[in-house]
């Protein structure tokens, strides 16, 4: 599904990542557990394909291919989401709008039709109800004036309805009280399937109290340094980060 | 060939003086007007007004003479489906509506106006009331039909052309004017707007400037808001070789209230400059403005917000907004807001921004998947929304959305 190879990213001049390898295959939750400033934002923008960005070396293959080349736009198309850490508020467009526009825009990207009006409202009120938006928000400019869980809820709609092939969760879990730790689990859990998969980067277990992970790996000064089963994160809880920190 | 009246006058002043001298004779007002201008000169970059406008430079290789005829064919107005009573001054000429003079209304061509006391230290206001012999006059009354009134300035050639427009809303009537500055001339367009809105009265005025690129134009609206009226402004500006659009308001008596709201678009080398100034008189007015400038390639965005809060006018509440987008390196905003407050009991306001696209949300929009071009745009939109999501009219307001999905596609 996801598998990234030695991957070398620079930002500014800097190597941050420095041989990046990690295989998600399709139908497992992964998740990317590691301290501050040890790569984990520069993992989500390199695979994403943000400017500045630099992958110097390396591949990330989504489904076969290595996407590195393509735009943001052409990856979301091909069924990559991020969920951001810090969402965007854009004035003057009505979320509602906003997000069928993105939606179509990746429809055509993959040569599929537009969707309907009608078909998209019914889309959209019923995944709103799963992630706890009430209409009203719908109408609002998008994210403007939301909190930072309703702009993580907003998040977690947009994955639902986009339905990616693969989803990166960027920090999803900060910032939220313990129904929105649910929630999140609940979208999550209601698109895991056999063909997606997803990584989930976090600072805290507690997530991973909704979502359980097939495998955890822990980020250290730009590689992956320990992987293993669920359980290590309550390991990592315990002991900390700092063994990794000095052995990277 | 009198004696100069200009010192060091530039070609274009000279010829300015024999166009004063050839055009139909000049009442005293209008000489004397004339010689106060001549005193100043057209103004040039070391006036601290007109420091980002160099109508000095910009004129320096024109001839004021009138020299072409006015162009046969005029297309409709874009603004023809909201069936405005349309008037039309073409290279100067006034042309009025045809029909029935509607009920509640009157509207003529009417001998210009004498003197603007707020205006005498205006140069090109003082030479337009030198050089203009017509104006349009119109008078709306309380039972005025809910009609827009259309006006188009469609300036075709090379000369200058110096037009006056008078308007009288009565009280408690309303009024809602479409001013549209249009054609292809290469000249200087002086216009002048004398305004006045009575007690209780709503005035509403839209105001598009698309022209060729090489017009030089100075707009000047001189409105005075009586107790409880309201004047309301939203203007679009594509620019030209030198746009300057002046707006000067007095809030008059208590209970006025000003809205001034404007949005340029600027590519190219083409020039915007908003230039406007509200006076509060009187207690209890309230003042909203908020401009929006948008530059790519060398185009220039200029905002001059001054609000006068005199010392009787306590409770005054007023806020000024100006944000400039640039899209390119080369393009530049120059921004002037400027509070000036004798009262001590008021509510005053102003900010202003310039930047660039944000970065972190392109990315945000081109991850959701929209192409670069798509995601510009949509910020671009969402930019010059809160401008736009003002008008009250919905087809306006379409109008002006798609002259800036037009914008943004132009090349």
């Amino acid at each position: 599904m996801l598998k990234i190879e030695n991957l070398h990213t620079t930002v500014g001049g800097n190597e941050i990542l420095k041989g990046l390898s990690l295989d998600v295959p399709a139908g497992e939750v992964h998740a990317i557990m590691g301290p501050n400033g040890s790569g984990k934002s520069t993992l989500s923008y390199t695979v994403a394909g943000r400017d500045g960005y630099e992958a110097t070396d390396g591949a990330v293959m989504l489904e076969g291919t290595n996407i590195l080349g393509l735009a943001p736009d052409a990856r979301a198309a091909k069924g990559l989401f991020l969920s951001f850490q810090h969402p965007m508020e854009i004035p003057g467009v009505q979320t509602m709008t906003f997000i069928r526009t993105a939606l179509n825009a990746q429809r055509r990207l993959r040569g599929e039709a537009d969707m309907s009006a009608a078909d998209f409202i019914r889309l959209i009120r019923e995944k709103a109800k799963l992630v706890g938006l009430d209409d009203a928000k719908l109408k609002r400019p998008f994210n403007v004036g939301f909190s930072g869980g309703e702009k993580k809820r907003m998040e977690m709609l947009q994955m639902a309805i986009f339905e990616p092939r693969f989803a990166i969760m960027d920090e999803t879990d900060s910032g939220l009280d313990i129904d929105a730790l649910k929630m999140v689990g609940e979208v999550v859990n209601a698109l895991r399937g056999p063909e997606r998969g997803f990584l989930i980067i976090t600072h805290y277990q507690r997530l991973l109290h909704y979502i359980k992970p097939d495998r955890v790996h822990v980020l250290a000064g730009g590689r992956i340094v320990k992987s293993g089963a669920a359980g290590l994160a309550a390991e990592l809880e315990k002991s900390g980060y700092e063994q990794f920190i000095e052995a990277a | 060939m009198s004696r100069s009246l200009f010192i060091n006058p530039t070609a274009f002043e000279t010829d300015l003086q024999a166009a004063f001298a050839a055009c139909a004779k000049a009442n005293g007002v209008q000489t004397a007007a004339f010689e106060r201008f001549a005193k100043q000169g057209i103004p040039n970059r070391r006036v601290e007004g007109w420091k980002w406008s160099d109508f000095h430079g910009a004129l320096r290789g024109l001839s004021p003479a009138n020299d072409a005829e006015a162009q046969a064919d005029i297309a409709p107005s874009d603004f023809a489906a909201l069936n405005p009573l349309e008037f039309r001054i073409i290279d100067g000429r006034i042309e009025l509506p045809q029909g029935e003079l509607p009920d509640g209304m009157r509207y003529d061509v009417v001998d210009p106006v004498a003197t603007i006391p707020e205006l005498e230290h205006h140069a090109i206001a003082t030479l337009n009331v030198a050089m203009t012999r017509k104006a349009l006059g119109i008078e709306i009354g309380e039972d005025a039909p809910d009609r827009p009134i259309l006006i188009r300035h469609i300036n075709t050639n090379a000369a200058s052309t110096f037009t006056q427009t008078m308007m009288r809303v009565s009280v408690n009537a309303r009024a809602r004017l479409i001013e549209t500055y249009e054609g292809e001339g290469i000249g200087l367009y002086s216009h002048l707007f004398h305004m006045v809105v009575r007690d209780g009265a709503k005035f509403d005025r839209t105001v598009v400037h698309e022209t060729g690129a090489g017009q030089v134009v100075n707009t000047v609206c001189a409105a005075k808001v009586d107790a409880d009226a309201s004047f309301k402004q939203t203007s679009l500006s594509m620019g030209s070789r030198l746009a300057r659009h002046e707006t000067l308001v007095h809030l008059w008596a208590p209970g006025g209230s000003a809205e001034i709201y404007s949005l340029a678009l600027l590519r190219a080398e083409r020039h915007s400059d908003f230039t406007t100034h509200v006076v509060h008189k009187a207690p209890h007015c309230r003042t909203r403005q908020i401009h929006k400038g948008v530059a790519r390639d060398r185009g220039r965005n200029v905002f001059q917000g001054k609000f006068e809060v005199e010392r009787e006018a306590q409770q005054t509440d007023a806020k000024m907004t100006a944000n400039a987008l640039l899209l390119s390196n080369t393009a530049e905003a120059n921004h002037k807001p400027e509070l000036e407050i004798y009262a001590d009991d008021v509510e005053c306001a102003h900010g202003s921004t310039c930047g660039a696209l944000d970065e972190d949300a392109l990315f945000y929009l081109r991850q959701r998947g929209l192409n670069e071009a798509a995601a510009r745009a949509l910020l671009v939109e969402a930019f010059v929304g809160e401008v736009i999501d003002g008008i009250d009219d919905d087809r306006l307001g379409d109008i002006f959305r798609a002259s800036v999905a037009d914008w943004l596609v132009c090349e």
